[in-house]
């Protein structure tokens, strides 16, 4: 059985998927620098957005910014 | 003082002509969009719903291989993996909006109405002369436009890499299985929006409305039979359109009726609460 994994023929199927994390991410790191105000200290906030995939960017658009 | 003389011309110019309140509405409706574009709401809901659907044909995909990588198995071992029809999978990705997209939404949602009411920026617009109703239906207008645009793309990435890489499923039947999951959304964004406007926190609207919707689906799988005609039912009835047919018609007509006018019915209700409270405040 091979299962030796080919970059080149994972590549195309996996890239979408980083493109839109990666959009993702920086989406939010553009808000979170535009941000006022922040739940909380602004560079958690840019810690999470880096190193929690997905989640992170999203936590923050629905929790980050705090609106008076 | 001068607000609630406004309030009183409004209410008689209200009844103006109906093309004038229509074209209020589209304004209305165009200000609403104008805001989700500003806070990339229009530009990260779809995204995530996107990255949704990808992933499930992807990881189905590679299963035996993520296995193989990190489940620490002897060397040697042979998995044996029935590769699983693409409706199926398209199904899974069903389940996946249930969970995580319909959290989401919910969440982008839940502030609507109260947010706008807790800063008075609804009282400010409501001074106008524009009815309550237009309020409340171009906040759900634009929210559908955001349902409906995050589900159809994200499902069509998930149709298109499951037929890439698993099996392809004919579109009328995915189309078919995306109007009826769509019709469901639409059901929970207008509680959603309900709640909004009934509480004036937008996380209890967000909690009651995740939790109506959770106690609906546990009740249609404990009884089946009894319930399949409420709108909980239309999430198994989109799955069951894309993997078969749909077998109990009769049933899921009505589920269709009972559920289209239930959001008509709570938009309105969603006005009345909010007309009544706005003019105590």
């Amino acid at each position: 059985m091979n299962e030796s994994i080919e970059l080149s023929e994972i590549l195309p199927i996996i890239a979408p998927i980083i493109v839109i994390q990666l959009i993702l991410m920086v989406i939010a790191l553009i808000l979170c620098a535009k941000a006022e105000k922040t739940r909380g200290p602004k560079w958690v906030w840019v810690l999470i957005i880096i190193f929690v995939n997905l989640v992170g960017p999203i936590a923050f658009f629905i929790a980050g910014r705090r609106s008076d | 003082m001068s607000s609630t003389a406004l309030r009183q011309k409004s209410s008689t110019e209200g009844k103006a002509s109906i093309s004038s309140s229509f074209s209020r509405y589209i304004v209305m409706v165009e200000k609403e969009l104008l805001e989700l574009v500003r806070s990339f709401k229009l530009l990260w809901v779809p995204l995530v719903f996107i990255l949704l659907g990808i992933m499930q044909p992807v990881t189905t995909y590679y299963m035996p291989v993520i296995l193989m990588q990190t489940g620490g198995l002897p060397e040697g071992t042979v998995i044996e993996m029935p590769m699983p029809l693409g409706a199926e999978v398209l199904a899974q990705t069903l389940q996946q909006f249930s969970t995580i997209g319909i959290l989401v939404l919910v969440l982008v949602c839940m502030g609507t109405v109260s947010s706008e009411r807790n800063s008075g920026a609804a009282s400010l617009i409501l001074v106008k002369p524009i009815s309550v109703l237009a309020f409340i239906g171009s906040k759900w207008t634009a929210m559908l436009i955001l349902t409906w645009g995050s589900l159809s793309t994200g499902y069509l990435a998930s149709w298109y890499y499951t037929g890439l890489l698993i099996g392809t499923v004919p579109f009328a039947k995915m189309a078919s299985s995306l109007l009826v999951y769509g019709l469901w959304l639409t059901f929970v964004i207008t509680v959603t929006i309900l709640f909004s406007s009934l509480l004036r926190s937008p996380a209890a609207a967000a909690f009651c409305a995740i939790g109506g919707t959770l106690a609906l689906s546990l009740l249609i799988s404990l009884f089946p039979k009894a319930l399949g005609w409420s709108p909980g039912a239309l999430s198994g009835f989109a799955s069951q359109a894309v993997v078969s047919e749909i077998t109990n018609s009769g049933r899921f007509g009505l589920a269709i009726v009972v559920t289209v006018i239930s959001i008509a019915v709570f938009v309105l209700i969603s006005s009345a609460v909010l007309k009544r409270s706005s003019t105590v405040d």
